[in-house]
């Protein structure tokens, strides 16, 4: 049990993942993360709207609410395993942001990812773990994008740090 | 929509509770490979992204030159660009990508969920901005071919590589391995370097923490930056520092929290 505490390398963490996720890509596909949001938003869009969702075109053709797909686990299964490590090792505790600018930048942050990853149709998990490493065109143009992003909002960021 | 069977389900659940665990355990954050990199010149996480992508480079090219697994199929299109442009802004306002929110909401991080809801908010409101445009292509929709008045470029991945020249796409493969092993072997020695290098922070020069040692070193560019003003940064982007930088006491302590500033 102590050595489920342990602090792991990141490195050693993530080549143990990259193994599994060839087993992954085997089974299913290559580890993805953004379509799992995708389809929870979709059920949870469902239980409010009803039938009224496939009104919108997008739910109907893209991405119809089920529970069968394997995304949506990935999705959830990723915050089990971290409930589960943080309980052991006595991390768990409930943290919340102070202060209002911080508030602001986490809902701009989380919008601008949920509007980035339906307009390229993959996340940064997809692109670093998924496309890139099959060589996908996409993958290129993807991490040509997220790098002056990641650029931009350290930018900002780094502009908030200092105020 | 595609329907999974239970086994691909049961097996995605396990692989992403590993995942999660070993994220949780490792403080590997995806946004904090490239945003520690930019600003801090901490290259902890960005070595374990190259090494991951190393590692899925071979595995998923060797597989693909035999015709195995699973590869992703879309159509390319200048919208991944701008979709991760967007995306890289928002990760490192966020403090979080997709991933470390989920594990960040595991660890009781209210930030993480609060970035959860507001990436869903986003996805609802461009399901309205796709359905009124029908851009950019769907999977559904997709003709492969590419298409330069929608901004499309086709499906072009290592199989399509191995049809196009005939010569394996683990070769291909092999040669993207290799420049992202020469990028990790050039942070190793920039490391290496900086180590030796006398640190005007430290009280001697060229002396490693035990920390340091462990592979878990604080980033040197943290220093200059007074320890209260990376608190006040959006917490969820705190937690992501490596443990040695991290404030073990959240902002607005819980029971335990609290507890634990004692």
């Amino acid at each position: 049990m102590e050595l489920l505490k342990k602090p792991l390398d990141p490195v050693i963490a993530m080549v143990i993942v990259g193994f599994l996720d060839i087993f992954l890509f085997l089974v299913v596909g290559a580890w993805t993360v953004g379509g799992g949001e995708t389809m929870i938003t979709g059920l949870i869009a469902h239980s409010v709207m009803g039938d009224k969702l496939f009104r919108i075109p997008f739910w109907v053709h893209v991405f119809k609410p089920t529970l069968y797909y394997w995304k949506m686990y990935i999705s959830l299964g990723m915050g089990f395993g971290a409930l589960v490590a943080a309980v052991l090792a006595k991390e768990f505790y409930w943290r919340i942001p102070r202060h209002l600018n911080e508030w602001l930048m986490i809902t701009a942050g989380g919008f601008l990812m949920g509007v980035g990853i339906r307009l390229a149709f993959i996340c940064n998990v997809s692109t670093f773990f998924a496309v890139t490493p099959q060589m996908n065109l996409g993958g290129y143009l993807a991490v040509s994008g997220i790098i002056p992003g990641a650029w931009v909002g350290s930018w900002i960021y780094k502009r908030v740090l200092e105020s | 929509m595609e329907h999974n069977s239970l086994t691909q389900l049961l097996a995605s659940f396990i692989f992403a509770a590993v995942v999660g665990f070993l994220m949780q355990r490792s403080r590997f954050c995806n946004t904090a490979a490239l945003r520690d990199a930019m600003l801090f010149k901490n290259y902890r996480n960005t070595k374990a992204l190259l090494a991951l992508m190393i590692v899925n480079t071979v595995g998923f090219t060797a597989f693909m030159s035999i015709g195995g697994g699973h590869p992703i199929e879309f159509e390319v299109g200048f919208n991944q660009f701008i979709g991760l442009f967007l995306f890289g802004i928002g990760m490192v306002l966020a403090g979080a990508c997709t991933v470390s929110t989920w594990v960040k909401s595991g660890e009781g991080n209210v930030g993480a969920i609060w970035a959860l809801v507001w990436t869903f908010i986003g996805m609802f409101l461009f399901s309205l901005f796709w359905s009124a445009f029908h851009w950019p292509p769907a999977p559904a929709t997709m003709s492969t071919h590419a298409n330069l008045h929608t901004l499309q470029f086709g499906v072009a991945n290592a199989q399509t590589l191995q049809k196009a020249t005939g010569i394996p796409a683990i070769v291909f493969g092999l040669v993207q391995a290799a420049i992202l092993g020469a990028m990790y072997y050039a942070i190793v020695r920039r490391e290496r370097r900086r180590s030796q290098a006398p640190d005007p922070h430290r009280s001697g020069a060229g002396v490693r923490t035990p920390t340091a040692a462990a592979g878990m070193s604080r980033p040197s560019g943290l220093e200059p930056i007074p320890a209260g003003a990376a608190v006040e940064g959006p917490q969820i982007s705190a937690d992501s520092r490596p443990s040695a930088a991290r404030p073990r006491t959240p902002s607005t302590p819980g029971r335990k929290g609290k507890a634990a500033a004692k």
